[in-house]
């Protein structure tokens, strides 16, 4: 088997000062090139999980388990500072906002050979930066992307910025790029042109992906696996293909059959009964059993089972529903 | 058949550049609409499609610059200080973001008890303390939650409350503006039962404002589809959404996931 990119095993995020437990013991392998999908609801810890595990987040820690990437594995101690390295090189990162991601007062072209500075040092001002600077917006499809060098940020619209974040985030040439909600911003059209050229430009390249997203449609269409967060607990790994054809997790099944996508008729709809469970839920019981059709006492009693190992399929379903085939 | 009880003919405003971010000016022109009594009447677009500025118009939260718009056989237009007021309890807006519609300072069953209060003095406050209990059972809330304040309610919770308040004056016309949309999923699919339940247990006449093509499909019996400001394309909401002619709805409904 091959050395996966990026593995979490049994991470575990807390609160600093109160030390509260957010996410609890989540287990998961991205392999090189794989598109890699996080779904949960608000409150369900993908954007904290994601957040600390790249030291983005400054009022979290990794408070258990390990994180390793491309077959190194970082250090619990100094563990912000040693994943924040990971980014501008190794990981590209796209937030969900484009209007408060780029920096308004300095030209796009400048954001971009930065990166290619910062990432590669290639020289800010040489023409071979220039040029690979104007490549990269071309590639991420920006009309007259030697105009767009020399433009702002508010000269673009909302797809187009977004745009111009992956072209940042593409230039350092990472092994992974991170895009956290990338097209909730924007509109359904624009949205899908995004994301198809994202993951087109991604694939390309060798890159792999983790696409975080609330959208479960958008994410069984466009990656191959799909991890499902809920109440900072990790409930199900399952192959996108493999939904809809044999039973799945309950959590993921529940979700499935509350969304109004195409063709299902307003008796196809079930919504889940009660309010989400926040994050730090811990590790007690099922987050979910609550709110589950399946539920059985055991669901509350039993501590949830963890994908200790990162394998490829999980279910952390106490009934055992949903594992792997 | 009776009179239509919306008719916007030829509806048109225009917003200065100063109003709007990225100094573009924005024209809504050429609307005509019809909504009939009893019917749920989708208006679909994406952002800045003018679908929002089209629910205010329906609801007079703001004016027009030309056209007309005849509310139950009467234009609006010429409307005195008593119909004006008239108008308030027959027509009720649900907004998008439940958290910043209900005032923070105010008790759920005085939100909700407001405008019983303005529109039905009559029944005095305990006849008003039963309906605002007998509504918060109806949008499935505990009816003795009504001491409580927002805050203490989800979002999901929240947007119940708003329902409700806008029921409370019995209105006739019932206009939604993306009412679904700052919910989690699961939530949504419960506050679309609940519309799914006013629908039918109250016939209810709706405007529902949405960028949601699947939840227009599933509960609207006509739909318009707006693009930059302009009805683009109109008919049953399944038909339109299924067969569409408008070379944008086709567009919208490819990208749909």
């Amino acid at each position: 088997m091959t050395v996966p990119l990026l593995e979490l095993r049994d991470v575990t995020i807390a609160l600093r000062g109160s030390n509260r437990r957010m996410v609890t013991g989540v287990g998961l392998s991205v392999s090189v090139g794989e598109v890699f999908g996080v779904v949960g609801e608000s409150g369900s810890g993908k954007t904290l999980l994601t957040r600390t595990v790249f030291g983005l987040q400054d009022d979290t820690y990794l408070a258990g388990g390990t994180v390793s990437f491309a077959g190194r594995t970082l250090p619990l101690d100094g563990y912000m500072k040693a994943a924040r390295k990971l980014l501008g090189g190794e990981v590209g990162f796209v937030p969900q906002d484009p209007y408060s991601s780029l920096n308004p007062t300095m030209r796009v072209g400048e954001q971009i050979t930065e990166a290619l500075y910062l990432a590669k040092r290639m020289p800010m001002n040489g023409t071979a930066t220039r040029q690979a600077a104007i490549d990269v917006l071309g590639e991420v499809g920006i009309p007259e992307p030697e105009l767009a060098f020399r433009q702002f940020p508010d000269q673009f619209s909302g797809g187009m910025r977004q745009r111009i974040v992956f072209a940042i985030a593409l230039a350092q040439d990472p092994k992974l790029l991170i895009a956290d909600e990338p097209t909730t911003a924007l509109d359904a059209i624009t949205q899908r042109r995004v994301i198809e050229l994202m993951l087109d430009r991604c694939r390309t390249r060798g890159m792999a992906v983790i696409l975080i997203s609330h959208n479960l449609e958008l994410l069984r269409q466009s990656v191959d696996r799909l991890a499902v967060l809920y109440g900072g607990q990790l409930h199900n790994i399952a192959e996108t293909a493999a939904i809809g054809h044999h039973t799945i997790h309950p959590y993921t099944e529940a979700l499935f059959d509350c969304i109004p996508s195409k063709g299902k008729t307003l008796e196809d709809i079930r919504a889940i009964r009660g309010e989400p469970a926040g994050a730090g839920f811990g590790l007690k019981g099922c987050a979910f059993a609550s709110r589950c059709r399946y539920a059985e006492p055991i669901c509350v009693e039993s501590d949830l089972p963890l994908n200790s190992a990162a394998q490829n399929g999980f279910t952390a379903c106490l009934l055992g529903r949903g594992a792997p085939q | 058949m009776s009179a239509p009880l919306v008719m916007l003919q030829d509806v048109a405003k225009s917003f200065g550049r100063r109003l709007l971010v990225q100094n573009r000016s924005f024209t809504l022109s050429g609307i005509n609409i019809t909504v009939n009594r009893g019917e749920v009447v989708g208006i679909l677009g994406e952002s800045g499609s003018g679908k929002s500025t089209v629910a205010n118009i329906i609801t007079r939260l703001t004016s027009y610059d030309a056209g007309s718009y005849v509310y139950d056989g009467r234009d609006v237009s010429g409307y005195l200080k008593s119909e004006s007021f008239g108008f308030k309890s027959k027509v009720q807006i649900v907004f998008q973001d439940p958290y910043g519609s209900l005032n923070p300072r105010v008790t759920v069953a005085d939100s909700i008890g407001e405008g019983i209060k303005l529109h039905q003095p009559q029944l005095g406050k305990t006849g008003r303390e039963a309906r605002v209990r007998q509504l918060l059972d109806e949008v499935g809330l505990p009816p003795d939650c009504g001491d409580r304040y927002p805050r203490e309610f989800s979002g999901g919770q929240r947007q119940r409350i708003a329902i409700a308040r806008a029921l409370a004056v019995e209105p006739e016309l019932l206009v939604c503006d993306e009412p679904l949309s700052s919910l989690d999923v699961s939530i949504q699919a419960q506050v679309l039962e609940l519309f799914v339940k006013l629908i039918r247990e109250r016939h209810l006449t709706i405007v529902f404002i949405s960028h949601d093509v699947n939840v227009v499909r599933l509960i609207c019996d006509r739909v318009y589809v707006m693009h930059e400001g302009r009805i683009v394309e109109e008919g049953r909401a399944h038909d339109v959404l299924t067969h569409p002619q408008n070379e944008y709805t086709e567009r919208l409904l490819a990208a749909v996931y």
